[in-house]
């Protein structure tokens, strides 16, 4: 009797303590998130604000009519594929050269990190006049070093700037998966690289069959993270392109943003929005149902 | 003992005048949607002066970023948020007005002398909803050519072009890229509505003044063999005029261009002549107006932006003592000369000569001869047209690169204002 009072007390405890946080989060995440939902099947734009109608599919249609969502689609795949490849690779190769204590690591941490601390859409507008075909310091350099004659349109050639926001993101990215596999790394017990070198195990093996496994976990979740936030990563692009020229660099949270901005169809960007949650989620999905939490766990 | 007694008290009586002053203050909120530095100086400047005059009113500024500001105002009214003073630019008029949020001012007008002195035509052009003033203009903006003689002296160009054809041809022989030297300053970005609608139009003729996308006989004009000429210099001013980077120019890459003397001819509304003041030495630009094309006319529009009150304002009366007292002539000619716009009185026009000299020649001309500068209006209060002016400029972008015709362009743009009309 005396332990059940306890253990409602404790409940009760325990509800309070969670209330307030249930509370924001319901207010601040899930009441926005139902209520863009919403907004995705009514006719909510700036001229009809006071007469907001249920519209059905009729957004959606209009989205799927439109070749630039497809051209913000495929771009999207491509941001993510080769932004979140090259920041890995880049990341964990960083990562690997950093591990071993040497002389001023502190200070070279930091330098590499700081871009990682700046706002992405400062930074987007930053690298929009660096790589600037007329007055960009970039092509100043290449022609002090004569390595080329004329400006290189770097965000003006759809191609270029394509590239360009991509090689940005890149830059900015590399510093998570340094930091992440970084601390992921020196949590490897050496007793595990000491006991694979009595067993005869080279550099290589040492590093498929010691570190890999060991850091698994860690990577499967910082690509999991890392795919989610750079599809949700407009900031680069917006501060460089604006998604443009002629939507070259668009991907979906740029072209959603641009509805807003221009448009100011707020039905239209929740529709957007919506698809965007929905390729997240089914890409969720899939991921934790072929990297399964048994693994995740596994060491 | 004493002494502690004396400093509590004294305390007290300071955070009582304190509190009992606080209590007695309004305080406006007035918020801003062309911010920049310069432009936010002045306007404190212009409120340091009504607080001045009126020692109980405090007035708090907005100064949303310039990208964002109409999501600030959308969100701010539709919520009811406190704001007592909201500024509006003509593209955006009609959108803020369907909020149902904005005072009409037809009432205080009515009772207001000042009117009188309002320019010609200026109340008839902000009354864009149902025929009602939401909002008195604080600035009037029109574009003209602005020229660097210094950079065109080197070239032997001692006067500004005339007509579309002479500006094209003057821009090609400056145009060097191998010297980094080109003509035309253009603009690929940042909704180039006017820059593309002022060329294309001047080969015509006939446009309905009451409306840019319209002739006289009602059509639209996409389809016109004359428009498709217009577009074609228009084309070719970016592909051998101006640098292939300018399909990214906006309003700031435009003015550094002209002030590095790049591309030494811009078109460009007054609020540009506060800032090359500043970054250009005296008689380094000047304006004159725009070239004709060959219908002998051109088609610049009227812009402006204007002070409105919202309707669930407490304050209403003081707002309108605010608007009214930034609509005096004196104050009125501060804020023009120090931002740059055309100022919204005859009686600043005919009282300083600031505004009919020097590098407001341009706009002189122009006003001068309504035969030959036909200002012409926009289908603003068009719901569609929230949506056209960045269709516009992403159409436009994919006929400077090559990826659809000229043809493909005009179906596209007559299509959209065809379903627009209502046609």
């Amino acid at each position: 009797m005396k332990r059940s009072k306890a253990h409602r007390n404790l409940k009760n405890f325990i509800f309070w303590m969670l209330f307030p946080t249930f509370t924001i989060v319901a207010i601040l995440t899930y009441y926005p998130t139902i209520k863009g939902i919403l907004l995705a099947f009514e006719d909510y734009t700036v001229f009809t604000f006071q007469n907001i109608q249920f519209v059905g599919w009729q957004n959606f249609e209009t989205i799927f009519s439109d070749p630039n969502f497809f051209i913000a689609l495929w771009n999207t795949v491509w941001w993510i594929a080769l932004s979140v490849a090259f920041q890995f690779v880049l990341g964990f190769a960083l990562a690997l050269l950093m591990r071993k204590p040497f002389r001023g690591r502190g200070v070279y941490a930091g330098i590499v990190f700081y871009p990682w601390a700046l706002s992405g859409f400062a930074l987007g507008i930053l690298w929009s006049w660096l790589l600037n075909g007329q007055f960009g310091l970039i092509n100043d350099i290449l022609m002090k070093l004569h390595l080329i004659h004329h400006g290189i349109d770097f965000l003006s050639n759809p191609s270029y700037a394509f590239i360009s926001v991509i090689a940005v993101n890149v830059w900015y990215g590399i510093p998570f998966f340094a930091i992440m596999i970084l601390a992921a790394l020196q949590s490897i017990p050496n007793s595990l690289y000491e006991a694979a070198e009595i067993d005869g195990a080279g550099s290589v093996s040492k590093f498929f069959n010691v570190t890999l496994p060991y850091i698994k976990p860690t990577v499967v979740s910082t690509l999991l993270l890392r795919v989610i936030w750079v599809m949700n990563f407009p900031d680069i692009i917006y501060g460089m392109t604006k998604g443009g020229p002629a939507g070259s660099t668009n991907i979906l949270a740029t072209y959603m943003i641009n509805i807003v901005y221009f448009e100011s169809d707020y039905s239209k960007a929740s529709a957007v929005g919506l698809i965007i949650i929905s390729i997240l989620t089914a890409y969720a999905l899939t991921y934790l149902k072929f990297t399964s939490s048994y693994e995740l766990g596994e060491i | 003992m004493k002494v502690k007694i004396l400093v509590v008290f004294s305390v007290l009586v300071i955070a009582l005048f304190a509190m009992s002053f606080a209590a007695n203050t309004v305080t406006l909120n007035m918020i801003q949607v062309f911010t920049s530095p310069q432009r936010t100086h002045v306007l404190e400047t212009i409120i340091k002066e009504f607080e001045a005059l009126h020692p109980n009113v405090h007035i708090n500024l907005i100064s949303p970023p310039y990208e964002s500001a109409y999501q600030k105002v959308y969100l701010m009214l539709s919520t009811n948020q406190p704001l007592d003073i909201v500024e509006v630019g003509d593209w955006s008029l009609e959108g803020v007005v369907q909020l149902g949020k904005m005072e009409n001012l037809e009432p205080y007008i009515a009772k207001w002398s000042g009117a009188k002195d309002l320019i010609p035509g200026l109340l008839k052009a902000v009354r864009v909803t149902g025929g009602k003033a939401y909002i008195i203009p604080n600035g009037v903006y029109a574009k003209a050519l602005f020229y660097r003689p210094d950079i065109l002296a080197k070239f032997g160009i001692t006067q500004p072009p005339a007509t579309m054809k002479e500006l094209y041809n003057d821009c090609l022989k400056i145009t060097n890229p191998t010297k980094n030297q080109y003509g035309f300053d253009f603009r690929g970005t940042g909704l180039p509505t006017n820059f593309i609608d002022i060329i294309t139009t001047s080969y015509l003729n006939d446009i309905d003044p009451s409306n840019m996308y319209k002739l006289k006989n009602g059509k639209l004009w996409f389809k016109d063999p004359r428009a498709l000429e217009g577009l074609k210099l228009y084309l070719n001013f970016y592909k051998n005029t101006a640098p292939k980077d300018s399909i990214n120019w906006g309003f700031d890459a435009q003015v550094n261009a002209f002030v590095a003397g790049t591309t030494p001819f811009l078109f460009q509304d007054p609020d540009t002549t506060g800032l090359l003041n500043s970054m250009l030495k005296k008689g380094q630009y000047k304006t004159a107006p725009l070239p004709v094309g060959p219908s002998g006319k051109v088609y610049p529009s009227y812009g402006f932006g204007g002070w409105g009150i919202p309707n669930y304002s407490k304050h209403k009366e003081l707002a309108w003592e605010f608007i009214k007292f930034f609509t005096t002539p004196m104050i009125s000619a501060y804020f023009c000369k120090e931002y740059g716009a055309l100022p919204v009185l005859k009686s600043v026009y005919e009282d300083d000569p600031y505004f009919s000299s020097g590098v407001f020649e341009g706009w002189k001309k122009m006003f001068s001869d309504p035969q030959k500068y036909v200002f012409t209006s926009y289908p603003l209060a068009n719901p569609a047209w929230t949506r056209w002016t960045k269709y516009q400029q992403d159409t436009m972008q994919q006929a400077l690169l090559g990826r659809i015709t000229l043809d493909q362009l005009t179906t596209k743009w007559y299509n959209f204002w065809k379903k627009a009309f209502g046609m």
